[in-house]
């Protein structure tokens, strides 16, 4: 418990009486969430005393990542804003960032908790400021509180193993290897790799969808939408000015590749002589059979993630609202079972959007036109009904 | 006799398979002694897990599946030894 240290909020905090403990084992506020207005930002961005250096340079970057869409937000949302409890503070994050020292033990050191100032470690900061960008879409966005929905601690781990070329969910926090240098860069220079693994969290504590076949595609599917969306807000990039790449920049420079997957055009992402070519089908009729990797759980993500694309490029704009919605309501929702494939997973998404948007809406429309231009076929009468 | 590993999964979802030949090894007894003395009945399922590796290492006539966090002791040293072997 952490929370009770003062001097881990360092900046009164006006309308949120709890500078300190919130006593559920949250610790001091960050500034990063869509609950902090505007002004809020603006005068803590401008604070220049080095007591406050981390909550203004919080701030500065929460301006500069909202900025483009803070006001698009704020006019879209004027029946949904959060009310801000008096007794807790949903949305404020508890990061705790370790260090393996390149063992494979986990958690490795702590090195750094919400609230302290950057590290020399970049990998560190990375790993921070990224789990930060991702709650700030969740939260701002979808109202869900860190992974589990009530403000869940967000654990990572950097420095995992020698030369280890992964990333990845263990249950309970994210890991990150450094790359062996040669192929792989460190795994937290990719903020949709971050977000990515977070995401595999929410999906555990909401579809928990099966990791194997097409169920265990659609989880790394999943993983891939929301960490591209991720990536996509905090950029403010919209539909048509994303790369719809995950993991760009993980490759060195000695490799012939872009990513490790690109949701727009999959297959397209590497075409390497050590690597080979991307081998991810973009529709059904490439769907692979295989035993490996839990029935080629990333293999066949390439499906689903461009139907997921195809939507966004059918609705335009930003691509965190409406598709981003449809799937993060299709998560989180009634309709899916954890063995859920391809086509129960569409039948799902087109429930979601007839629930929100309305029967024959434009986002309706875009998510049946989506599911067929990648030759999943369902019966949309049955997601109607 | 050969001994064949390969490492499926991980977030880039990359297949890459090391074998080595064990016969042309200079201590080919040694590695028929250590394959011999391998766990290969014992290995147990194991529930899935995001983004890890999965092994499958094969050796005629046995095969065997390991996630990754059940790669450690005699299966660690293996994978090591032929994938050392494997990239010399």
């Amino acid at each position: 418990m952490t929370g009770t240290d003062q001097t881990q909020s360092p900046v009164p905090f006006p309308g949120h009486p709890h500078g300190h403990s919130t006593g559920q084992g949250r610790s001091a506020p960050a500034f990063r969430c869509g609950v902090v207005p505007p002004y809020l930002l603006e005068h803590l961005a401008a604070v220049e005393d080095p007591r406050f250096e981390a909550a203004a340079e919080a701030a500065r970057r929460s301006l500069r990542v909202d900025d483009p869409i803070r006001s698009l937000r704020l006019e879209r949302r004027t029946s949904a804003l959060p009310t801000l409890p008096v007794q807790a503070v949903p949305g404020i994050t508890t990061r705790t960032i370790s260090d393996a020292g390149q063992l494979q033990r986990l958690p490795g050191r702590t090195v750094r908790t919400e609230g302290q100032p950057p590290v020399a470690d970049v990998a560190v900061n990375e790993a921070y400021t990224g789990l930060g960008d991702t709650h700030v879409l969740y939260w701002s966005q979808y109202q869900r509180d860190s992974i589990d929905g009530h403000g869940l601690p967000l654990d990572a781990t950097v420095h995992y193993g020698r030369d280890y070329d992964n990333a990845f969910w263990d249950g309970e926090r994210m890991v990150f290897g450094d790359g062996d240098g040669e192929v792989f860069n460190r795994f937290t220079i990719s903020l949709s790799v971050i977000a990515h693994e977070l995401t595999h969290g929410v999906t555990q504590y909401s579809a928990n969808l099966a990791y194997q076949g097409q169920s265990g595609a659609l989880n790394e599917s999943v993983s891939d939408v929301f960490g591209t969306l991720v990536e996509q807000y905090a950029a403010g990039q919209d539909t048509q000015s994303a790369s719809w790449l995950i993991g760009a920049g993980l490759f060195t420079e000695q490799v012939q590749g872009q990513a490790l997957r690109s949701m727009k055009a999959p297959g397209t992402a590497y075409d390497d002589d050590v690597l080979g070519t991307d081998p991810q089908p973009a529709s059904m009729d490439g769907y692979i059979e295989t035993e490996d990797d839990y029935g080629g759980v990333h293999l066949n993500s390439g499906i689903p993630n461009r139907a997921f694309y195809l939507v966004a490029e059918a609705l335009g704009g930003n691509a965190w609202e409406a598709p981003g919605q449809i799937w993060y309501d299709t998560l989180t929702g009634p309709h899916l079972t954890e063995n859920a494939d391809f086509a129960a997973f569409a039948q799902a998404t087109a429930t979601a959007a007839i629930t929100r948007y309305g029967v024959d809406s434009a986002e309706h429309g875009a998510v049946l036109a989506g599911w067929n231009g990648v030759g999943v076929v369902f019966d949309p009468l049955r997601a109607a009904s | 006799m050969k001994v064949v590993v390969s490492r499926s999964g991980g977030i880039a979802g990359l297949r890459v398979t090391w074998d080595v030949q064990v016969d042309e090894q200079p201590d080919a007894a040694a590695w028929m002694r250590f394959l011999e003395e391998l766990p290969w009945d014992e290995a147990e399922d194991s529930a899935p897990m995001p983004d890890r590796y999965v092994y499958r290492i094969r050796c005629a006539p046995h095969e065997v599946v390991l996630a990754e966090p059940q790669v450690h002791g005699a299966w660690k040293d293996l994978i090591d030894r032929v994938r050392a072997a494997s990239e010399r």
